[in-house]
């Protein structure tokens, strides 16, 4: 169909407007009809902690559902060879995979992790609230802001094509000209800002706001992972950050940082990787801790080695960032260069080994309940450890030479980030779901969830290893019959829709929960070890008048087994302040406007997006939010 | 895990069929060779973690008589975890060395473009761009989107794309290797079965990147010949 303006579209994009235009419409109308709109408006001026984390997880599902729908269109094109399925052939197919790769990673697995860090960490640091509450809220709204600009392309027939690595010289405007990967750019660096400035208020929330009497010996490993996530950040995203620019500057500006005389394909997939194995490790490491926790919880037993269990996390974010050019075997780096590469990369299955062990001989003497976040947290060992040891089959050099680009990598890095980033924020959503809501979920629907997911996982994924071996290339939307690879694509195909359908009981379960009359639950429902079972369900805006004392790992277990109330202190000390604004969110909205300026080369509304961008700066110099507290501080 | 062990037995059964593990090339039998090592290596670790993981789990898990039990607390066994600190590093040196040996035989100086001229060698010119292949040979002839090679004669390929970033894969003969338009790459091997083998382009490439393939043909060093007079 061909329309003004936007051009030539296909009838996916159609389809969707009509369900948007539908789906929206019902929204409004129920949210009006409920009376829900100063609920929202409460939200959107919120800088509480609880609430923000919250608004994180609730946009990541939302954009799990893109996603996932973008997996279910590629799982289908591919269920048997030679098929044309809808639309989904040649640009469309590389569309999809496109989106499907760069929405789960940055905006589905990273706002999980940093929503369950809003939620969790304040709470088991003793902390009333992030250091920064207003620059969370910024960080939120920015995470909003961007991923709602690389959303956005698919509506305007313009989704990014070069993969979510976009690779110069193809994403370079020579090869893919067009607003399309355009989007890409300042998706990413709109919502990549956002998530330096999170890494720099859990850093310094850690620093400064831990309990009395918590040393950083005595945080529980959630923490322990949240800060050396946020140093991994602070220093991986500003490469992305320089790395994204650039490819900005040679789209728009005919510079040739990537391509031309000087310049070099290769420059980017260094830059990219500097910033992308770091990435993975900033996604599975929050995990870490949350199976950390959860495993000690229902086992009943501390941590087995915790200083070890420290050890190894700093020692896999340091390792993280030596190991880059694993990506890149195949470019002809030389003998040398690969042979470094697999041997630091081969050293990272050490501490992750010792880890493992750990939590195996954390359950070895203990009382292990099968609860839905603990049965998450166990799936996880098995799957996690065959997404390892491939990783260690592609640490090999020569032998990713075979491997390198085919649907064995597919396997692999889906092991590693469904089996440890998706697996672990389920488990983390199920574990502190009444933190946030102060209800708890329908523990049968969830062990429902768990199974179907965890079998139809292995069902997708496992097949593919072979696929791969068979010579299935990744990123391709059809295969032949002389392929051989039917039978694997085929079962692949079944197990993606079993882990649909597995998503349909989260619905349910959400729906139920929240349906009618469901009692809220008090402040320890798990019998927990940590400080954020002190508090009430859900965590008020002000959790600890009095901050607990800690003198011990796990303090409010000891305390419960000796029959002991935690001592606390009666010094107060300042806390974060939380105000109303709606500044962020505006700010976004400006960063936004300022981005499709640039996205489709207007130049009055760079202009005046920009300009928008500084006055927000300005205006933002001369408030001082404090000056209400200090004044309220000096009348009393 | 039942899955794992029905896939499991699929793959030991069908595991010399599949390409990558059915080579036709010293060079991709090495890979090969190497392949079964790490994955030998790999199940063992997999292996012990799954003893250690069923054990305890049948062992330690809540029972009804046991509601109420508080474990005894212990916070670690220095013996145990420099243990499992020590073996597995053993085992990386196993996998290592083999690693690095068989990386410095297959990533030759040419593959980096500064091989030798070497007389016995084979030197076939390939030309990648969206969304096909040229090859040309040593006497000018060239094909599209098939590439012919003597039996047991040692052939290198250089590699220049004309536009974008593609990849060399040919499984049964040789590991990838990129091709870059801003750079010659190069890849050495001898094909030692006569028959014909896929071969695709492993980059994404854009739209049509997954059609453009390439079929390779090793014939008798006679055949070759005449093969290459008919072009
Ligand atoms: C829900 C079930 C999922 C299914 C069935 C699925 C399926 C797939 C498939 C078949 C591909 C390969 C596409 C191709 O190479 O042509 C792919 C690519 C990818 N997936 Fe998934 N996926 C799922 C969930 C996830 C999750 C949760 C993440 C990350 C946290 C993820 C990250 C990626 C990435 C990064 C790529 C690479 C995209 C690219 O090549 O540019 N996927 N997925
Ligand atoms: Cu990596
Ligand atoms: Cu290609």
């Amino acid at each position: 169909m061909r329309l003004p303006i936007i051009g030539y579209v296909l009838s996916d994009v159609i389809v969707s407007w009509i369900i948007t235009l539908i789906i929206g419409g019902f929204l409004l109308w129920w949210l009006t009809a409920k009376r829900k709109w100063p609920l929202i408006l409460d939200y959107i001026g919120t800088t509480d902690n609880r609430k923000i984390g919250t608004m994180y997880i609730l946009f990541a599902i939302l954009f799990f559902i893109r996603g996932g729908m973008d997996a279910m269109f590629i799982r289908t094109q591919l269920a048997v060879p030679d098929n044309d399925f809808w639309v989904f052939q040649a640009d469309k197919y590389n569309e999809v995979f496109t989106t499907h790769g760069t929405v789960m990673i940055f905006f589905v697995a990273m706002p999980l992790l940093i929503g369950l860090m809003n939620i969790a960490v304040p709470l088991q640091l003793g902390a009333n609230d992030l250091a920064f509450p207003y620059l969370n809220a910024i960080s939120f709204w920015l995470f909003v802001s961007g991923a709602f600009i690389f959303n956005m392309a698919f509506f305007f027939n313009a989704a990014p094509n070069a993969g979510w690595t976009a690779y110069a010289p193809l994403s370079n405007d020579t090869f893919t000209s067009g607003p399309n990967n355009n989007y890409y750019i300042f998706g990413l660096q709109i919502s990549g800002l956002g998530t330096i400035f999170t890494a720099i208020n859990m850093i310094v929330t850690i620093a400064r706001l831990r309990a009395p009497g918590m040393k950083l010996s005595r945080m529980p490993l959630f923490p322990w992972a949240t800060l050396v996530t946020s140093s991994l950040i602070l220093v991986a995203f500003p490469v992305l950050t320089v790395a994204l620019l650039l490819l900005m500057f040679d789209r728009f500006y005919g510079t040739s940082f990537f391509g031309g005389e000087f310049g070099s394909p290769v420059y980017w997939q260094h830059l990219f990787w500097i910033f992308g194995h770091p990435e993975v490790y900033i996604l599975v490491l929050p995990a870490f801790g949350i199976f950390s926790d959860i495993i000690s919880t229902f086992s009943r037993k501390r941590i087995y080695g915790y200083t070890s269990m420290v050890i190894s996390i700093t020692l896999i974010g340091l390792l993280g960032f030596m190991v880059w050019a694993h990506h890149m075997f195949t470019v002809g780096l030389g003998a040398l260069a690969n042979s470094v590469f697999a041997i630091t990369t081969m050293l990272i299955a050490v501490p992750t080994g010792i880890k493992v062990f750990n939590w195996l001989f954390t359950m070895r003497k203990g009382v292990v309940r099968m609860t839905t976040p603990m049965l998450f947290a166990l799936g996880f060992i098995p799957t996690f450890v065959i997404g390892g040891v491939t990783g260690v089959m592609l640490a090999v050099a020569a032998a990713d030479y075979q491997y390198h680009d085919s649907y064995f990598v597919v396997a692999h890095f889906h092991y590693t980030m469904i089996g440890g980033t998706i697996l672990g924020a389920f488990a983390g959503i199920y574990y502190w779901y009444p933190k946030m809501t102060g209800k708890m979920l329908n523990e049968k629907l969830g062990k429902w969830h768990f199974w179907l997911f965890i079998i139809g996982f292995h069902l997708t994924f496992l097949p593919q290893h072979f696929a791969g071996l068979n010579g299935m290339p990744r990123r391709v939307f059809t295969y032949t019959w002389e392929d051989g690879v039917f039978l694997f694509n085929f079962v692949s195909t079944i197990g993606a829709y079993l882990m649909g359908i597995s998503m349909l009981f989260v619905l349910w379960n959400l729906f139920k929960t929240h349906r009618s009359g469901t009692s809220s639950v008090d402040g320890d429902p798990w019998d927990g070890r940590t400080l954020e079972w002190t508090t009430d369900s859900p965590a008020p805006e002000h959790p600890f008048p009095n901050v607990p004392v800690v003198d011990r790992l796990d303090a409010y277990w000891y305390a419960k087994v000796n029959q002991t109330n935690l001592p606390q202190t009666k010094d107060v000390r300042p806390d974060p302040i939380s105000i109303r604004t709606f500044q962020p969110i505006l700010l976004a909205g400006v960063l936004m406007v300022m981005s499709i300026g640039f996205i489709y080369h207007w130049m009055w509304l760079q202009i005046l997006g920009g300009g928008s961008v500084l006055a927000f700066f300005l205006i933002r110099s001369w408030t001082d939010e404090r000056n209400e507290a200090y004044r309220k501080g000096e009348k009393s | 895990m039942k899955k794992t062990g029905w896939i499991l037995t699929l793959f030991l059964l069908s595991g010399c069929s599949l390409r990558v593990l059915d080579p036709a090339s010293p060079y991709a039998d090495k890979i090969t060779r190497l392949i079964y090592l790490s994955f030998g290596i790999m199940m063992l670790v997999f292996v012990v973690v799954m003893i250690l993981f069923v054990h305890f789990l049948k062992k330690f898990h809540e029972t009804s008589d046991r509601v109420d039990e508080i474990p005894v607390d212990e916070s670690g066994n220095r013996k145990l975890e420099i243990t499992w600190t020590v073996l597995p590093v053993l085992l990386l040196v196993i996998l290592a060395v083999p690693t690095v040996t068989t990386t410095y035989q297959l990533t030759s100086g040419a593959s980096q473009g500064e091989g030798g001229q070497d007389k016995e060698r084979v030197i076939i010119h390939v030309k990648a761009e969206q969304f096909r292949w040229e090859f040309t040979y040593e006497g000018g002839e060239v094909s599209y989107d098939k590439l012919v090679l003597p039996l047991d004669k040692e052939v290198e390929l250089r590699l220049t794309s004309e536009d974008v970033i593609h990849s060399f894969w040919a499984p049964n003969l040789a590991g990838k290797i990129d091709v870059f338009p801003d750079k010659e790459t190069r890849l050495v091997f001898t094909a030692n079965k006569l028959g014909d083998f896929q071969g695709k382009c492993a980059e994404f490439c854009g739209s049509h990147h997954a059609l453009m393939r390439f079929e390779t043909t090793v014939m008798e060093a006679s055949a070759y010949e005449t093969w290459l007079q008919d072009q």
